[in-house]
């Protein structure tokens, strides 16, 4: 040990110019930098092109403006919404989903100034359903951007190879048409997917698919009455939709948990059809541009996902950058060019977006859907996420379950599923009394 | 130490007290105070933003082991933790006995260097590599697979193998500190044990077996109790390693600090995550309690 | 080292020992070479090209070595902000931490007042809570205080090591005798004095030793600084890369580029530090 000491002592004292060099620069480091800075959050990094082409439009009318787009994976954005709102260490520009209830309820986001609330609430600019996304309690709190609306895209080749000339029709004929489309090993194991199902990956994501196939044959997981809310899927709709998962992953093997899934197998060639946003369209051409597919629109009708930017800064002159920011981003060119470049849906209606929905006609399944067609919206209130959550972990077991094949046990499993989601809600005080 | 304290008690009482001040006012602050705020808000539901917060009693932990996501990290947690043990502390003390044996070979520095790099370097770039090497697609794990003819498997993608996946790289990390620590208590067991084996004609793994394993024991059971606790608290690794088909990190394998970090800051239900909290100290406490109980009990032997 | 007296006694190995001896080698050499090897290939795959990258076997050298992955990560991403960040914090908590333990240690060590005990005791008990468990309040703390996604914030968390102030009383007790303390007094020195003058020079070697183990775990912390910053300015080096992998999933040379840009420095300061950090874990084993 004495020996040993000897020798670090030596070290240390080679170390203490480092240390003041290090105190120096740490004190120039804390000093406030002198240009005015926008920093923007989001949640889908593909989306990165675009808050850049906003931020370099308003750097052209303030040429000392610096803009920082920080945007992380979904999840881990709204964490960290979660821990900076409260503290006002949030961006100058975030974006949010239904999530902003809780936020807007505890009075961390303010309300939009004047000119901003006059645009969201012209009437030709957005539909009603937009501007009461981000409506809470009669003000407005922000901006209507883009949505997340769901379509079928199918494999053209591998459908014509099956035989099959179109879309499946009913939510009965997805499987069928899942049956024809497997392609299988000489064990009969599948290596294409008919139908690429989210199985797995615990988040609130498997709950949200299951709700879009649950959607299609009636039903929903929670509704609403009267500023209440009950779960609503221990019923027929719910065993129809969660017997056709059991019915692919179990009895017919049309797909399994562990294959490529989503849009990445649609990439690969893995899966012939799946559910998804049209990001899709936009991620296709960047991967994959010789992908042979096309859309079409779901049995019933689809999700929509309102996404919404904010600006949680205190009023003063940096929030009305951000708020030009925010404004600049809903120019109809730059909506253009994030449909053409991005392939996310922009809210705003008064926009001409014909010409590139010519170029590329995988977004008709998502603009030109039938008169009947219905949509639905992820509840805007606080465990919402949390429901999502738990319904998730319960259904990835479920799914691969062999006791869940007959009725009555689904019945059981649906019914005990529903009774955590009421005890969440109860919880909260938003439990509907029947 | 007795006899001074009378020459010099007052001013060197002054003194003791001063210096300690800063150090306690910290302890305080960052230690002692959370500590007992985390015991506190487990008898509370809060959401972190509401002024309401109203007294609860036990019913936060009532619910957790009732509640599916809690119990899940739970047990996954607890495979991953004894997972890592049953690998790592066979495993070290082989390779610390190999070391020890061949300390005047001149790779020894070498030796101990290597398989104590994984400990020091930073976990998220450690996890990184990892990450690729498991890929289904690109990792050499299934191409290495492949040369015999094993079919590739998606090993971060099924919840099962995930946690191996999880297992390995975790094992992979705190391999070092179990040989670091077995190395200096081969190097503290009496050379003249081996000797008078060796005189009544015992062989090597005789005298490993009888004489190192024995001599070994606290520090077996030191180092069983430091992996154990150091699993407990996973959280990077399995953020880096078990993201979702999505990408959604962590989510695959549910992990202890993971549920409690999606409680308090997704979920918005702190009391909650400090029961989860107080539950990870019992574990914990209970670990170390063993650990001394055993110690004592060789004492007295 | 007495322990190796088997080896010293000067009786030439059997040739069987010998072979014995030549198998362990090889056998450890191995083993050592697959414990570095998901390094080595991160490093390397750093430098690859895309197409270099899908190749098997992967190679180890790259063949057609390129800077690009390296140039496009540090233009994409503020790594160089973040690794500053993490060596100012993994600094300053170094210094707290030395600070506090060398007092607390030697106080705690050599002076037998009531309540001493109760107070080591105290602390010692908090070395064995796991940070996790108490790291909510401490945040909601940091929080009131205004300090998110700064610097100060994430130091409150490591400010004090209740392992240092136990190796440092452990060292003050076994080797620091009190009659030399005890000489200093008699000539009159004040107590602050003797700390300064006689007791920590002595310490030295274990304030060293502690000093690099402190660095290391603020170096290495996640889970604190994931949830005190929240802005990529604020970032430390392994957060910032964390959330970077969750957004580029399929780009294998950039995330590697900036992995091997993220792992050098630790690498580099074990290599300097590689004694005194074995040292100073290897203390940890060692019970009172």
């Amino acid at each position: 040990m004495m020996k040993f000491a000897e020798l670090t002592s030596r070290k240390l004292a080679v170390r203490r110019p480092v240390f003041a060099m290090a105190a120096a620069a740490l004190f120039a480091s804390m000093l406030p930098a002198q240009a005015e800075k926008l920093t923007i959050w989001g949640g889908w990094p593909e989306m990165e092109p675009f808050y850049k082409r906003v931020g370099e439009q308003l750097k052209q009318k303030y040429p000392d403006l610096e803009i920082s787009v920080e945007l992380i994976a979904l999840r881990e954005h709204e964490k960290r919404n979660a821990l900076a709102l409260p503290s006002g260490a949030a961006a100058d520009v975030i974006e949010m989903e239904v999530e902003a209830t809780r936020y807007l309820e505890g009075g961390l986001v303010p309300p939009a100034p004047d000119n901003v609330v006059k645009f969201v609430k012209d009437g030709k600019h957005f539909d009603t359903f937009f501007q009461d996304s981000v409506t809470f309690e009669d003000k407005i709190y922000g901006v209507p951007l883009f949505r997340g609306q769901t379509a079928l895209y199918y494999n053209t080749d591998m459908f014509a190879k099956a035989g099959l000339s179109g879309a499946p029709k009913t939510m009965a004929d997805y499987t069928p048409y899942a049956e024809k489309l497997t392609q299988r090993d000489a064990q009969g194991k599948p290596v294409v997917s008919g139908w690429s199902l989210r199985l797995s990956g615990g988040g609130q994501g498997v709950a949200e698919k299951f709700w879009i196939n649950l959607f299609q044959f009636g039903g929903n997981l929670i509704e609403e009455k009267n500023g209440k809310w009950k779960a609503a899927f221990a019923n027929e709709a719910g065993r129809k939709a969660f017997k056709q998962y059991v019915e692919n992953v179990q009895v017919l093997k049309t797909v399994s948990p562990e294959m490529k899934a989503d849009a990445e197998a649609f990439e690969l060639g893995q899966t012939a059809m799946f559910i998804r946003e049209s990001w899709v369209i936009g991620d296709i051409a960047k991967k994959s541009p010789n992908l042979k597919y096309a859309t079409a629109p779901l049995p019933r009708g689809s999700i929509v996902i309102p996404v919404n930017l904010y600006v949680p800064t205190k009023p003063g002159k940096k929030a009305d950058l951000a708020w030009e920011y925010v404004l600049q981003a809903n120019a109809p060119e730059n909506l253009q060019w994030l449909l053409d470049n991005i392939g996310w849906l922009p809210n705003r209606k008064d926009v001409d977006y014909s010409a590139i929905i010519a170029k590329t006609p995988a977004f008709g399944a998502f603009v030109n859907f039938p008169a009947d067609y219905k949509f639905f919206s992820l509840p805007a209130i606080a465990p919402a996420s949390e429901i999502l959550t738990r319904v998730a972990a319960r259904l990835v077991d479920g799914y691969t379950n062999p006791k869940l094949q007959d009725d009555a046990a689904i019945d059981a499993f649906l019914k005990e599923a529903a009774a955590e989601v009421d005890t969440i809600l109860k919880r909260e005080g938003l439990l509907a009394t029947p | 130490m007795r006899e001074l304290a009378g020459t010099w008690h007052r001013k060197g009482f002054t003194f003791a007290v001063l210096a300690l001040l800063p150090a306690l006012i910290i302890y305080t602050l960052v230690r002692f105070i959370p500590i007992v705020e985390t015991l506190r808000l487990s008898l509370f539901q809060w959401n972190l933003i509401s002024r309401r917060k109203p007294f609860i009693g036990l019913d936060n932990f009532r619910e957790l082991f009732t509640d599916a996501l809690f119990l899940e990290a739970l047990r996954n947690t607890t495979i991953i933790a004894f997972g890592v043990l049953a690998i790592t502390v066979p495993l070290g003390l082989v390779l610390a006995a190999l070391i020890h044996h061949r300390t005047r070979s001149r790779f020894a520095g070498f030796y101990e260097t290597s398989i104590f790099i994984p400990h020091v370097v930073s976990l998220v770039p450690a996890a990184m590599a990892w990450k690729w090497i498991f890929d289904a697609r690109l990792g050499p794990l299934n191409a290495v697979l492949g040369l015999f003819g094993l079919p590739p498997q998606a090993w971060l993608f099924d919840p099962v193998l995930a946690i191996i996946c999880v297992i390995i790289l975790c094992s992979w990390q705190a391999l070092g500190y179990a040989v670091l620590i077995f190395l200096v208590g081969f190097k503290n067991i009496p050379q003249s044990l081996y000797e008078a084996a060796r005189l009544d004609g015992a062989s090597a793994l005789q005298c490993f077996r009888h004489i190192s394993i024995p001599q070994l024991k606290p520090v077996l059971l030191y180092v069983s109790v430091i992996t154990l606790i150091a699993a407990f608290n996973i959280y990077a690794q399995v953020f880096v390693l078990a993201s979702d088909s999505q990408g959604a990190p962590g989510r695959l394998v549910r992990v202890l600090v993971l549920d409690m970090l999606e409680n308090s800051f997704r979920n918005y239900r702190v009391g909650y995550a400090a029961a989860e909290a107080v539950i990870l100290l019992a574990i914990v406490l209970a670990l170390t309690a063993i650990q001394f109980r055993v110690f004592r009990e060789k004492g007295r032997a | 080292m007495s322990d190796k007296a088997s080896a010293d006694t000067g009786i030439p190995p059997t040739p069987g020992q010998r072979i014995l001896n030549g198998v362990i080698d090889v056998v450890l050499i191995v083993f050592c070479i697959l414990m570095l090897l998901p390094l080595v290939f991160l490093i390397s795959n750093a430098f690859k090209s895309p197409q270099e990258l899908l190749q098997w076997p992967p190679t180890i050298i790259p063949r057609d070595a390129t800077l690009d992955n390296i140039t496009s990560v540090l233009a994409d991403t503020p790594l160089l902000r973040w690794i500053t960040n993490t060596f100012f914090f993994a600094v300053l908590s170094t210094i707290a931490i030395v600070s506090t333990s060398a007092v607390s240690g030697y106080v705690l060590g050599k002076f037998k007042f009531p309540g001493v005990h109760i107070v080591f005791g105290m602390i010692l008990a908090t070395a064995i809570i796991p940070f996790e468990v108490y790291m909510i309040p401490l945040y909601l703390g940091v929080q009131q205080l205004g300090l998110l996604n700064s610097l100060w914030g994430l130091l409150i968390g490591y400010l004090v090591m209740s392992f240092g102030i136990f190796l440092i009383r452990q060292y003050v007790i076994s080797s620091i005798p009190d009659e030399l303390i005890e000489a200093a007094r008699i000539d009159g020195a004040s107590e602050s004095w003797i700390f300064v003058r006689i007791v920590l020079p002595l310490l030295r070697g274990p304030l060293g030793t502690l000093a690099v183990l402190a660095f290391f775990q603020a170096w290495t912390a996640f889970t604190w600084p994931m949830i005190i910053t929240a802005t990529k300015d604020s970032y430390t080096l392994e957060v910032g890369l964390a959330l970077f992998q969750t957004g580029f999933t399929v780009d294998l040379g950039r995330l590697s580029a900036a992995a091997a840009l993220a792992l050098l420095p630790s690498i580099l300061f074990f290599a300097f530090m590689r004694r005194n950090f074995v040292q100073g874990v290897a203390s940890s084993g060692l019970k009172e």
